[in-house]
């Protein structure tokens, strides 16, 4: 058995991790990039939206590898990520793929449905082992998401634009590579320590939360790398969602009662009394939330995402006022358009809060 | 003389301005683009230069519009500036009350929101050019006149015909249509204009809150019919400034002279003398992953001054120094 999956952000070292310590073959596709994309688009309904033709690239181009097992994300009552199974495995089978398509639906079976996956994948390697790698695979995901918080303090202040996108790359690897909790435990340490010595200018950056849709916002790739465009402009980027995150809340504490999402929708009651699908509820919510602590917001939607449109159209009525910039992804967005925009959007946030200091 | 020059290269024109140190606009320059920015650039200063008094001292130099990156190697801008802004700061400085900025250029058209003198929001037209100067232009070419025929004639209608504007393509098989049907000219070239104006206002405008006083600039402003279509659609008066072809210009030379108050080390300014210089420019597809970026970069005598057009930074770092 060869298993392959969709990319999202760098989710494929903690799945690597662990069907390594289970012995069973994995299989890599290339990183999102220009050709993915066209793939997912030559194949794809055209209006559906940019996460759902880039996991399609993802997994043709993981079959071309010699996948014969693809795990496809679904799940119901999400939004159209709910159709994606059936729809991709149909695009799949015309394309002359004749192997085993999982649907993976992590809000549907949480925690034991994902282990059950993994022991069938795992050609039903003994419990313990499987919770081992499990953990192996969660304390890799922890790791990376917390280097990651620290890049987006540091990218607005450092003194040589780049550097901590440079010292991310190699922390990502570095992870990747390590084999056992101590050497994870000591790269991430190290990494910390050496984002911590980055020279950094004296500034007091401006704070920018970036909201919108689950897949856009952890997928470098379909927003054009935004949070990094912010960084060089010299913006702090603050944002809810991660997958450590996601994952601790998802899997292991909502079962148990507890839900970090009550706070967001408490927040967006005024305005949108109930989940829309996708992420929308949550848009608002964040809007709401933190407009007293962010000096504006980047709001991330797939072009064509119906939950994230009506939180579009909602967020200009709140009494909470920041200004609120919606990004559209989808194959056509250009960086030159997505610049002029972002630059803009920052003159703007600059101007104000000179105005208000003055 | 103490000047600030402002330089403001756009996809069908470009604008040069220059302020004095009371920030008055000393002269301007209007060219056409022509798809030779960099040429159009040099013309542009030998130009003013010949228009300016022989003292004058350049103590700031800001670029903007699409080519503005581009426009800013070649000169040695101190600042390069997006048109949002550029233009704001422009339509603040003759009409500080302004609450609505509505600028429709070649092929870019933008509304700006401002609260208090300070913009709160801002739309840019996102995948299509049909709300833009060239939705006109390429009317006015089908029916064979010029542009500036056209905004005379259109003022002449009396019984507008409505056009669908959603789309360029799909406007010109409606104006055919009305044409077969027997029409006017003039009735058929201001339904041009209310669905330019519609399509703008459904579009860039969607959901942006436009209050009075509105000001419109840009060198869609130069045409009367778009003006009173405007005025008819929102009901109340439309400013347009005296100099509306050239306010992103004459924002960037007010940037140009606010950057002098904060930071003043001098200009990068490499002087007229680069209206001469020979630039190269050439393209490559980069390798170095499988994106495919095409690379744009800009050379002067065999060193490469800048580089662009990548998703990731890798040949804007440090130019000079990088081999292919």
């Amino acid at each position: 058995m060869r298993i392959g999956m969709p990319h999202m952000g760098n989710l494929y070292i903690p799945f690597k991790a662990l069907f390594q310590r289970l012995g069973v073959d994995f299989v890599i596709p290339p990183v999102n990039n220009q050709h993915t994309l066209s793939l997912g688009v030559k194949y794809s309904p055209e209006g559906l939206c940019i996460p759902f033709k880039l996991t399609l690239g993802n997994l043709i181009e993981a079959a071309e590898l010699g996948a014969d097992t693809l795990l496809v994300p679904g799940g119901s009552g999400i939004c159209r990520l709910g159709y994606y199974v059936t729809i991709q495995e149909q695009i799949l089978r015309d394309l002359g793929y004749n192997g085993e398509i999982i649907s993976v639906g992590f809000s549907q079976h949480k925690l034991s449905g994902l282990l059950k996956t993994i022991k069938h994948l795992s050609n039903n390697a003994p419990w313990p082992k499987i919770i081992s790698a499990f953990r192996f695979g969660l304390a890799k995901l922890n790791a990376m998401d917390r280097i990651e918080r620290i890049v987006q303090k540091v990218r607005p202040v450092e003194e040589v634009k780049g550097t901590a996108n440079q010292l991310f790359t190699k922390a990502i690897n570095a992870i990747d590579k390590a084999n056992d909790y101590a050497p994870l435990k000591k790269v991430q340490v190290d990494y910390i320590n050496q984002l911590n010595q980055v020279t950094k200018d004296d500034i007091q950056p401006l704070i920018v939360g970036v909201v919108g849709e689950f897949y856009v916002l952890l997928e470098p790739f379909s927003n054009l790398d935004v949070e990094s465009e912010l960084g060089k402009l010299g913006v702090e980027v603050r944002r809810t969602t991660f997958i450590s995150e996601w994952t601790k809340f998802t899997l292991f504490l909502n079962p148990l009662g507890v839900n970090e999402k009550k706070r967001i929708h408490k927040a967006a009651l005024p305005y949108l009394k109930r989940d829309i699908g996708g992420d929308g509820w949550e848009s608002v919510g964040e809007k709401v939330l933190h407009a007293k602590e962010y000096d504006g917001l980047i709001h991330l939607a797939p072009f064509t995402c119906m939950p994230e449109i009506v939180a579009q159209n909602i967020m200009p009525s709140t009494k909470e006022d920041i200004p609120v910039l919606t990004i559209l992804c989808d194959e056509q967005i250009a960086k030159p358009g997505l610049s002029t925009r972002l630059e803009a959007f920052v003159d703007l946030l600059e101007r104000k809060r000179r105005a208000h200091n003055n | 003389m103490e000047a600030y020059l402002g330089i403001d290269v756009g996809s069908v024109t470009t604008k040069l301005a220059v302020l004095d140190k009371n920030d008055k606009l000393v002269t301007h320059i209007y060219l056409l683009t022509q798809g030779k920015p960099i040429e159009m650039v040099q013309q542009g200063l030998k130009q003013i230069k010949q228009q300016l008094p022989k003292d004058v001292n350049l103590r700031s130099v800001a670029t903007t519009g699409s080519a503005r990156y581009l426009a800013g190697v070649i000169v040695g801008a101190d600042l390069v500036k997006n048109e949002i802004t550029s233009h704001a700061v422009a339509a603040l400085q003759y009409n500080p009350e302004a609450q609505t900025i509505i600028e429709i250029g070649g092929q870019d058209s933008k509304i700006i929101i401002v609260r208090d003198g300070i913009v709160t929001d801002f739309g840019m037209n996102t995948v299509c050019a049909a709300g833009t100067g060239s939705f006109l232009d390429h009317q006015a070419l089908r029916l064979n006149m010029t542009i500036e025929e056209f905004a005379k004639r259109a003022l002449d209608s009396d019984t507008p015909v409505r056009i669908a504007g959603r789309c360029t393509v799909f406007a010109e098989s409606d104006m055919i249509h009305k044409q077969q049907m027997g029409h006017r000219t003039e009735d058929i070239l201001y339904g041009l204009c209310q669905a330019l104006v519609r399509n703008y206002l459904n579009n860039v405008g969607l959901g942006k809150e436009i209050k009075p006083p509105i000001v419109f600039q840009g060198g869609v402003a130069f045409n009367q019919a778009i003006v009173k279509a405007l005025q008819e659609e929102l009901n109340t008066e439309i400013i347009v400034p005296l100099h509306h072809e050239v306010m992103g210009a004459i924002g960037a030379a007010l940037l140009a002279h606010e950057r002098i108050a904060d930071n003043n080390n001098g200009s990068k300014f490499k002087g007229f003398g680069v209206s001469e210089v020979k630039y190269h420019t050439s393209s490559f597809i980069c390798k170095a992953c499988p994106n495919q970026c095409e690379i744009a970069q800009i050379s002067l005598n065999g060193q490469v001054l800048a580089r662009w057009g990548g998703r990731c930074d890798i040949w804007e770092r440090d130019p000079s120094s990088q081999k292919l």
